[in-house]
């Protein structure tokens, strides 16, 4: 075990001094004893001592066995541990500009979307509330990756972390992908992984943006009004993809139900980014209007996306009304820009005991 | 603080600034970055979206200031 070692009387007295530091994101969690970490470490298949990165704002290195650490105390079950490193080491891409990002007073977090057979593995949610509450996977890991942020990388509210509200989401939003009901080849797919492949792919965004619409299956117009409703959402005039220069990535969540309307109507997934892009736009003279000080880039209509493949588009949660977009914050050096990892499931290996 | 951190380290005169709120990460990222002691003046919070009036008057009530830093680094 490296690292200071904190003691305390019992668990209860652990927990309080966990908190005392500093150390939670406020809730309680699961005592990081050395026994329990070096069990996450096994659940990875790889060493303790191997480092996945550098997480900033501290530049504090991820070991195998600090991210452990934070898998442990955010409830993590070690079939979770694959996915929690493969999100760790994604932030520590230098192009998410975790750096900035942690450092922002916009409410952004880190989006982690599970695909391939690491869903399956780890008992990850893409159907009914999969953002939460109720699920383990989903929760613990977008958890894990919070503490990580705060516990390695230094991002403490208020000191290093100045988000001016924080955000829900800054607690965990991690969730798969819905391949069974999706239209759509695999999110990851568009990444360059295979179908079916373990990968995770990271995108710090607001939190969800409901779209409502209802559509009649024999509406010609559904599908056209459908895109409108969700380009309308993307380029929303207090957001930052609206006035930054459109550089950045957005997600966009589209439900089973939606994305079968724009598979009906012979939307795949390159048609639909580029008709969003196309229709995400606003008039010049009114974003200045609005927030003249903040606007940035060249063009009349401003687009809110200008590459179509930075729309990330997905397909989870419940058939229904609602799809969601995540808006992003797209600043820093690469521009808020997606991210993505393989999740390397052959390393890890049976636990003893696990059931 | 990073800008400032950066121009400091290729041995330029450097001031940074930093408004009052956000004193405490600017003394953060100078201690993770390496170099506590990067000269710095603090500023009242806020400074953006002030007018450009309070502006001038800001920057005569620190210039003195700023000027000194930057002869001592």
């Amino acid at each position: 075990m490296s690292g200071a070692m904190l003691e305390a009387a019992d668990e209860m007295a652990a927990q309080e001094a966990l908190h005392a530091l500093g150390c939670t994101d406020g809730l309680p969690v699961i005592v990081p004893t050395a026994g329990r970490v070096a069990r996450m470490v096994l659940a990875s298949g790889l060493d303790g001592d191997i480092e996945l990165g550098t997480m900033g704002p501290g530049h504090g290195v991820a070991t195998i066995e600090k991210v452990a650490c934070a898998a442990v105390m955010a409830g993590c079950l070690p079939d979770h541990m694959p996915v929690v490193v493969a999100a760790v080491r994604a932030v520590c891409d230098p192009v998410f500009d975790l750096t900035e990002m942690q450092a922002t007073t916009h409410c952004i977090a880190p989006l982690v979307v599970v695909n391939g057979s690491a869903r399956l593995a780890g008992g990850y949610a893409g159907g009914f509330g999969l953002m939460g509450p109720g699920h383990r996977a989903n929760l613990c890991t977008g958890r894990a990756l919070r503490l990580a942020m705060m516990n390695i990388g230094s991002a403490r509210p208020g000191e290093s972390d100045m988000a001016i509200h924080g955000s829900p989401a800054k607690l965990s939003l991690c969730f798969a992908e819905d391949e069974e009901n999706s239209p759509f080849p695999p999110l990851s797919t568009t990444f360059g992984h295979a179908p079916g492949a373990a990968a995770v792919t990271v995108l710090g965004v607001e939190g969800p943006h409901s779209v409502l619409f209802s559509g009649d299956a024999g509406d010609p117009a559904a599908a056209e009004a459908l895109l409108d409703l969700i380009a309308a959402v993307i380029a929303n005039r207090g957001s930052n993809n609206s006035y930054l220069g459109g550089h950045a990535a957005v997600a966009v969540v589209l439900n089973p139900e939606h994305a079968a309307v724009l598979a009906r109507h012979d939307y795949d997934r390159a048609r639909i980014q580029q008709a969003l892009a196309a229709r995400a736009v606003t008039p010049r003279g009114e974003l200045a209007r609005l927030n003249g000080k903040m606007l940035q880039g060249e063009g009349d209509p401003v687009p809110a996306v200008r590459d179509p493949a930075n729309i990330l588009l997905l397909v989870a949660g419940a058939p229904g009304l609602y799809s969601v977009v995540m808006p992003s914050w797209c600043a820093g050096p690469h521009g808020n820009v997606a991210v993505h990892a393989a999740v390397e499931l052959d390393q890890a290996c049976e636990l003893p005991g696990a059931g | 603080m990073r800008d400032g951190i950066a121009l400091a380290r290729q041995g330029r005169p450097t001031v940074a600034f930093v408004t009052a709120k956000f004193r405490p990460q600017g003394e953060f990222v100078a201690r993770a970055e390496g170099m506590p002691e990067v000269p710095q003046v603090i500023l009242p919070h806020p400074v953006a979206g002030i007018g450009a009036a309070a502006m001038a008057d800001l920057a005569r009530t620190i210039a003195a200031e700023v000027v000194l830093r930057l002869r001592e680094g």
